[in-house]
């Protein structure tokens, strides 16, 4: 950490007021408009939203994934302990990237390169950022595919992508992420792509690695079964924006922004009463070129008044510390809540 | 309001960034009043079409394509001499009022020349195509559809004749066919069947392809036979990428053809083709001013294959404009 | 690996029997081919020598056997022409056109990659937008059409003898020789490399794990020369399975117009003279190499991508 100057008191990592918009001929995307969170060492934080929210782009402007000439920045930084990654020079970033901070993505099969070994991929992680020997790095993937819970590995390490099962192809996915013991792990949608019992599993396997190795996970799925199980804090995003932000019992017991509440209500919950209906929210998310003005849930929204469409509301504190919502209404969707659950 | 994501009318390569994909649970909207399932393959054409119709070099294709086909049709009546008839006097003209095009060795007029060899191309190129075409079709539905024996049987024809480099087996089957050159009929007949592999093998892919695919096992489970299932939902989704080949295969079979006359072989001698005119003007190549001779031809030839090209080109970008 | 190898060269071999079979039946059943034909009288003796050598006077199964057993043997008989071993032809005619291929194929896949390369590295910048147009029309452009301007243009006798030289022998200045008919044969083909290449680069630059390249902290010269690069020139390395046929016809055209002493130009004599043993011999050679050439080209591919090696 030393060689790039970061600063040990300062949250791990943080984001603030980021922007990435996009021109194309069809307009500005705006597909970050204004997001802020930070995350400390070994938590692990959700960021949910539905396609289109922009949440992966956000994840991927952390590693400096996006390319610049289509996309601008027009304000915001992000800062690992302090330091500022969108200001580092490129040569820089590189040295971070899959070192202080990994990625993994959704779609495994792709996301491996298919003329490879896996046992290869994994070991050029390692020798890209630490300067051991072949031998050593080949080693070093084979105790990995081991630890993330891929039998046989010495035979897996010397096959094929397409040899391995889904599960399997994120496990040695993860097992490529952690190789150089990243301080931040961005997990995009780890589990869409799989069977419901892999997803078990796979996120299973993160909890257990991020025990062993104190890992900062930021979790980004559509998915708030998987979330309610596994993340400590919530960022809900729509429209490139966060509308509602809070620890995972604030945002499951008392979600403030009628998005969220719209979120809650299509789902099927054990610990609710039985007969509650499903309630889907109407409609579908803006193109983020044509962004609705005010807040930008408010066509699809049941409790949008002409409050909603004058300006955007601003992030406030609603319920506990820490718990923000960007709702005119949050009251009224406080009370919508409690009549919902109620026995 | 549009589908969320949707990343085609971007054009940039942040397009793939911002294309998180629909989780299943997301449904298309529909427009209001209008039913999904009358948007039947008529308006699939018209998608064609209109996408054909953004692409200009294609259309700048087909455009010469047209007025080729109207030139070669209309040739054998506008042109001002029999490209047959000699004349000693007026042998290595340049071009004139009289020769438009100058003549050649023998006195033949150019032009004249030019307009018989363009019917004689355009006539091979297309027969080539259509017979390589349905053949190609034909065996490759065949092989690919029935699978196991028959397959693997017409899988090793097709073999065999791959196995020939292009024009020395053109040569030797010409040879074989019409050791006299009489006529241009044994140049069509080989080339069809040095071109129909290619095509047979695509077609049997895309039906193998085509065949395992999820509507087609829909199509079976509500009882729709053999025949039918190869007609109404094979068949459809697996010529486009045949028929582009074919099309790129006019404008392959016109050159060839060419590479065959300049050659020697195929064409009877003193024929209007434009390879045997471009080889025989050659020969004068060190008499200066008579480069004419063979750069004309070899200019309507470089025309005539782009044009097809062009036409190709188009015609797969607007059948699959994923494929680009 | 290994199994798919043995497959594939078993198949090789049935298919070359098979074509040889053809070529047999071309030639041989439907005719003398020793006869004389159009305007050349064979010398009856020289007749009767190859009539004697290829079995005419036994049944055609027999016939077939001592085909097969003289291709493969190499005695090819001797020529109408000149009265000379066929073979004796042949070995000196197959070097200067192996010279010649493979400085085209270096060639071709040197431009065409190349150019492919940095079109879809460097998309839209002005080099992208040459090469596009550069290749859209090249494609259009018959290889004997290049190969006559080339002629026509540049055949001072200072820099590039089209004369033969083969009275000299193997002559240092070989590659001069060989320099623009192999660069005719390449500048033909490398456009559809180059177009092909910077469409396959462009689509690998899409896909998934360039993005995992880039998130692991690789440099760009490591996810473009290593990781794209492995991907993106596979198919190509298939059309060049099917362009080294295209190649080895337009080898024969190009021979012919620089009167390089190749196989194509002694092709292109036999045919005019109407030369069978010669002919025949060219061809049953042409068919090998092709199938050869096919079958690397096949493995070398299963060895890049090792997905297909499971079919």
């Amino acid at each position: 950490m030393e060689d790039i100057g970061l600063d040990a008191s300062a949250p791990l990592l943080e984001i603030d007021d980021l922007r990435v918009h996009f021109k194309t001929d069809r307009g500005v995307v705006k597909a970050v408009d204004g997001v802020s969170w930070s995350i400390a060492e070994g938590e692990t934080m959700a960021i949910v939203g539905e396609s289109g929210s922009g949440k992966s782009v956000s994840a991927m402007t952390i590693l400096g994934l996006i390319q610049s000439p289509p996309a601008v920045f027009p304000t915001g930084d992000i800062r690992l302990r302090g330091r500022s990654l969108m200001k580092m020079p490129e040569k820089d970033q590189r040295k971070l990237r899959g070192r202080e901070i990994a990625m993994i993505f959704q779609d495994p099969l792709t996301a491996l390169n298919p003329v490879f070994k896996v046992g290869d991929q994994i070991a050029e992680m390692v020798r890209n950022h630490q300067k051991v020997s072949r031998i050593v790095a080949k080693r070093r993937a084979l105790d990995l595919l081991g630890e993330v819970g891929i039998p046989n590995p010495a035979v897996r390490l010397n096959q094929y992508p397409h040899e391995f099962s889904g599960g399997m192809r994120q496990r040695a996915m993860i097992a490529m992420a952690l190789s150089n013991d990243p301080q931040v792990l961005l997990a995009d949608e780890p589990t869409t792509a799989l069977d419901v019992t892999v997803q078990a599993q796979i996120m299973a396997l993160l909890e257990k690695l991020q025990e062993d190795r104190n890992t900062a996970i930021v979790l980004i799925t559509h998915d708030l079964g998987v979330v309610a199980s596994h993340a400590d804090r919530i960022n809900v995003m729509y429209a490139g924006r966060i509308v509602e932000s809070g620890t995972t019992d604030e945002i499951f017991y008392q979600p403030r922004h009628a998005y969220t509440f719209g979120l809650l209500a299509s789902l099927a919950r054990m610990d609710h009463r039985r007969q509650e209906r499903l309630m889907p929210i109407k409609g579908q998310p803006p193109s983020l070129a044509n962004v609705p003005k005010g807040c930008a849930f408010h066509p699809r929204c049941v409790f949008a008044t002409d409050k909603c469409k004058a300006a955007i509301p601003p992030l406030e504190p609603v319920a506990g510390i820490g718990h923000v919502a960007a709702c005119v209404h949050s009251d009224r969707v406080a009370v919508a809540y409690e009549e919902r659950v109620a026995t | 309001m549009t589908i969320p994501g949707d990343p085609s009318d971007l054009r940039l390569p942040a397009e793939t960034l911002l294309a998180e994909p629909a989780p299943e649970d997301e449904f298309l909207p529909v427009e209001e009043g209008v039913d999904p399932i009358k948007r039947g393959p008529s308006s699939q054409f018209a998608d064609i079409r209109r996408r054909f119709k953004r692409n200009k070099l294609a259309m700048i294709g087909l455009a010469v394509v047209g007025l080729l086909i109207i030139l070669a049709i209309v040739g054998p009546l506008i042109a001002p001499y029999d490209p047959y008839e000699q004349n000693l006097l007026n042998t290595l003209q340049a071009p004139s009022a009289d020769h438009l095009l100058g003549t050649d060795e023998l006195g033949r007029d150019l032009f004249s020349g030019m307009l018989y060899g363009l019917g004689l191309a355009l006539m091979v190129g297309i027969g080539v195509m259509l017979g390589s075409l349905f053949l190609g079709l034909l065996l490759g539905a065949i092989a690919g559809y029935l699978g196991g024996a028959t397959d693997s049987v017409i899988m090793r024809i097709t073999d065999i004749f791959l196995a020939f480099p292009y024009l020395i087996g053109a040569i030797i089957l010409i040879r074989t066919l019409d050791p006299g050159r009489q006529s241009i009929f044994p140049v069509v007949f080989a080339l069809i069947l040095l071109a129909w592999p290619t095509t047979g093998r695509l077609m049997r892919g895309q039906v193998l392809a085509t065949r395992e695919a999820e509507y087609v096992e829909a199509a079976r489970s509500i009882g729709a036979g053999g025949p039918r299932i190869v007609l109404r939902h094979i068949l459809p989704n697996s010529v486009a990428p045949v028929l582009v080949y074919a099309f790129t295969g006019i404008g392959v079979a016109i050159v060839s053809m060419a590479g065959l006359s300049f050659l020697g072989v195929g064409v009877p001698p003193d024929t209007p083709e434009w390879g045997r005119m471009i080889s025989q003007g050659f020969k004068f190549f060190t008499v200066p001013g008579s480069s004419y001779l063979w750069v004309f031809p070899s200019i309507a030839i470089v025309i005539t294959t782009l044009a097809f090209a062009f036409v190709a080109d188009g015609l797969r970008d607007s059948l699959d404009p994923k494929l680009r | 690996m290994g199994k798919f190898v043995i497959r594939r060269v078993a198949q090789a071999i049935l298919v070359i029997i098979t074509a040889m079979l053809l070529i047999f039946l071309a030639l041989f059943a439907l005719g003398d081919p020793f006869a004389s034909s159009g305007d050349k009288t064979v010398p009856p003796d020289t007749q009767a020598a190859l009539r004697a050598k290829f079995g005419l006077d036994k049944p055609l199964p027999v016939q077939f056997l001592v085909y097969l057993k003289n291709m493969f043997t190499g005695d090819f008989g001797i020529d109408f022409d000149q009265r000379r071993q066929v073979s004796d032809m042949l070995s000196q005619a197959i070097p200067a056109t192996v010279r010649l291929t493979v400085v085209a194929i270096l060639l071709d896949i040197l431009i065409g990659v190349l150019a492919g390369i940095i079109a879809a590295v460097w998309r839209y910048s002005f080099w992208d937008v040459l090469v596009t147009l550069l290749t859209t029309f090249a494609i259009g452009i018959p290889v004997f059409v290049i190969g006559l301007s080339l002629r026509a243009n540049v055949s001072g006798e200072l820099f590039f003898p089209t004369v033969p030289r083969s009275a000299f022998g193997d002559q240092p200045f070989w590659l001069i020789e060989v320099l623009l008919p192999a660069f005719t044969l390449a500048v033909a083909d490398a456009a559809f490399v180059a177009r092909l290449m910077r469409g396959s680069m462009l689509e690998v630059l899409r896909a998934d794990y360039i993005r995992t390249a880039r998130a692991k902290g690789l440099s760009e010269r490591t996810v473009i020369g290593k990781h794209a690069l492995r991907n993106s020139i596979i198919p190509v390395v298939t059309y060049l399975g099917i362009g080294i046929g295209a190649l080895l016809g337009g080898a024969i055209i190009t021979e012919t117009i620089f009167q390089y002493p190749g196989v194509g130009l002694l092709l292109y004599k036999s045919i005019l003279n109407n030369n069978n043993p010669v002919i025949m011999a060219i061809t049953a050679f042409g068919v090998i190499v092709f199938v050869a050439i096919s079958l690397m080209i096949d493995i070398l591919y299963a060895y890049l991508d090792p997905r297909i090696r499971l079919s």
